[in-house]
């Protein structure tokens, strides 16, 4: 008797938005291994080591611009209830977590310039003593989701 | 009592000793180089003394400036010597006084009040409080029967002026329990830590190299004196520890006041903590390893505002130390939503070859080093690998977890076993984790966070049954997922 998964997913954008920022990460990576690449012939280094920075740098932006955004993708899921929001991700880990509405403080939307491009935004639900955030959801979605879900915290009353 | 008021003079001293305290490594430092035997040690000398007297000064003026009166349910503070800083605190938005007597105010027979609000956004200030250094018994009483008289105000309670406020005695601690708190706290390793950071500070002042050559010919004459010396050493570490802890927890009593648990404790600084009881968040029970096989145990209550930079206002000693089997009856009677006495169900037996395999991941890089870097003796580090092996055993063996009438209990163990009992309705969230491992095996991890002062706390217990952990979820999910 395993619990269903929430059911919503987070916008397809996220992905490209993810690849991107790990493309800009990974490049640090690349000028890195350049540089050993650099120091190894000027030095006359063992050949090996130019072999190694590559391979680790092929196996960064493999892992991190293909693989990992989106088995994330995959697994990000959420679900906004009445009285409580699930949230679901994790790549190797899975994590579940329950908020229920009478604990949720406030929430917030954010954007930087990147998720602004896609017309992204961060969801940002914060209870008294955790904050929890669903990273990409389309701008309207994001938008409509922050309205309800203050709205239905307002609704729920409970002593903290 | 709408008038401004002053603090006691003796504020100002107080305050004035607490700058030159802040100030006293600074002014070693100037003092010690100062003095070289030159022409200038006239103006190090004078410098020194102009500084102290500044401090001083500044010390009355503040105390001059800073006024608090009552006025319109709210305590007005105004204060701030170069800027005017004013700030009024509504008493219905007070969540505690906290009174505490130091040596200074007991010669005068004053006392210090600390005012708590939930209140934090800090600009650098002290979070949510304000503090009046000295004031006299009298004028705290009054303050305090304006906040009781107020609160009940708030109330339905309207009636006679009779205050009908209960006042059980909880606990009070023994003269052997506080010599066995004393004895059994880890404050010994506090101060010997100390001693050595003091000691190697002023390595480059004391000529130690010049003293140990002196002792050579001591040290020569065998282990046994350095033995000795060391042992003396730690003796006197832990002596002053102790004394430390018996000076700060004796006299320690609980008693109920109504809605509110009242923590009085201390010999020469004595302190007094207030905890509305409808702010306590969590129970935690724990047991350090000294304590945990004489069948001691120390109590604590998470607690929900207070401010941010004072831990113990968060994280509340209740009962310092007690037979375990003792707390169910204290604390039940007064702490009625809660209840000791928990059927706690363990991990699963498949789970203790995880534990030791973490265990190991953890230890064997450092054994593997061990015996690589430091040839013959490094050998010595396998004996790690049982050690390790009855650490992830206690580990497996302390983790559990109970469901019962709305309350959840986790138990687990880092260094100290803890238990702690949470009420549903208290709990912030509730997190399962499954890593690809667990998956395998049908296992996961579940973590409730309470609130704690400003942040959170909570429990967390690893690899437990996977069934069991999602029985806990449905329990915490409001609406009964499938």
């Amino acid at each position: 008797m395993t619990i269903s998964e929430p059911q919503k997913r987070i916008s397809e954008q996220a992905l490209t938005v993810w690849k991107i920022a790990a493309t800009l990460h990974s490049l640090v990576v690349w000028v890195l291994a350049g540089g050993l690449i650099a120091i190894t012939i000027f030095f006359g280094f063992p050949k090996w080591i130019i072999a190694a920075a590559i391979a680790v740098a092929v196996v960064y932006s493999y892992l991190f611009i293909l693989l990992l955004p989106t088995l994330r993708w995959k697994r990000w899921r959420y679900e906004v209830r009445e009285q409580e929001i699930e949230l679901q991700y994790g790549v190797f880990i899975i994590k579940r977590t329950l908020i229920p509405m009478i604990r949720v403080q406030h929430v917030d939307t954010q954007q930087g310039p990147l998720l602004r491009k896609y017309r992204l935004s961060t969801v940002t639900v914060s209870t008294a003593a955790t904050v929890h955030e669903i990273p990409a959801l389309d701008m309207e979605e994001a938008e409509n989701l922050r309205i309800s879900i203050s709205r239905l915290a307002r609704v729920a009353d409970e002593d903290v | 009592m709408s008038d401004p008021k002053r603090l006691h003079p003796i504020a100002a001293v107080v305050n004035g000793l607490r700058q030159l305290k802040e100030m006293i490594i600074p002014f070693l430092i100037f003092v010690v180089f100062g003095s070289r035997g030159t022409d200038w040690d006239l103006f190090y000398f004078f410098g020194s003394i102009g500084v102290v007297v500044l401090v001083l000064v500044y010390g009355v003026l503040s105390w001059y400036r800073f006024t608090y009166r009552i006025e319109q349910g709210e305590l007005r503070i105004e204060y701030g010597l170069i800027v005017r800083k004013k700030r009024y605190i509504p008493f219905d938005r007070i969540q505690s006084l906290d009174l505490s007597e130091g040596i200074l105010q007991r010669l005068f027979g004053l006392v210090k009040v600390k005012v708590e609000t939930a209140g934090s956004g800090g600009m650098g200030l002290q979070d949510g409080e304000a503090v009046l250094t000295a004031i006299t018994k009298q004028d705290a009483h009054a303050i305090h029967d304006y906040l009781v008289s107020i609160k009940k105000s708030g109330q339905i309670l309207q009636g006679d002026e009779e205050p009908q406020s209960s006042d059980d005695l909880l606990y009070k601690m023994s003269v052997s329990e506080l010599l066995m708190l004393a004895t059994t706290s880890g404050g010994v390793g506090v101060v010997i830590s100390a001693v050595f950071a003091f000691v190697f500070q002023f390595e480059e002042f004391i000529p130690y190299e010049q003293i140990f050559d002196g002792v050579e010919n001591f040290v020569q004459n065998g282990v046994v004196f350095i033995s000795v010396v060391v042992f003396i050493g730690f003796l006197l570490a832990w002596m002053i520890a102790l004394f430390g802890t018996m000076l700060k927890y004796a006299n320690f009593t609980v008693r109920k006041v109504d809605n509110d648990l009242v923590i009085t404790r201390g010999l020469l600084e004595k302190r007094q903590f207030t905890i509305p009881l409808n702010r306590i968040q969590a129970v935690r029970i724990s047991e350090n390893f000294v304590r945990q096989p004489l069948g001691y145990a120390s109590a604590y209550v998470e607690s929900a505002g207070g401010s941010a930079l004072d831990q113990e206002s968060s994280k509340v000693l209740i009962l310092p130390i007690v037979k375990k089997r003792k707390i169910p009856g204290l604390l039940e009677p007064h702490l009625t939503e809660y209840h000791f006495r928990v059927d706690l169900s363990p991990a699963p037996k498949r789970d203790y070859s995880r534990y030791l395999l973490k265990g190991w991941l953890f230890t064997l890089p450092i054994i593997i080093a061990a015996i690589w870097f430091l040839k013959p003796w490094g050998y010595a580090a396998l004996i790690l690998l049982p050690i390790s092996a009855l650490w992830s055993y206690l580990n497996y063996k302390d983790a559990g977890w109970s469901l019962d009438q709305g309350m959840l209990t986790f138990r687990y163990r880092n260094i100290v076993k803890n238990t702690v009992y949470m009420r549903k309705n208290k709990v912030q969230s509730f997190s399962v984790k499954e890593s690809f491992f667990q998956r395998k095996k049908n296992l996961a991890t579940v973590e409730a966070i309470v609130k704690s002062g400003h942040g959170g706390a909570g429990g967390k217990v690893i690899d437990l049954e996977k069934k069991h952990v999602d029985r806990m979820y449905r329990w915490y999910s409001h609406e009964t997922a499938e």
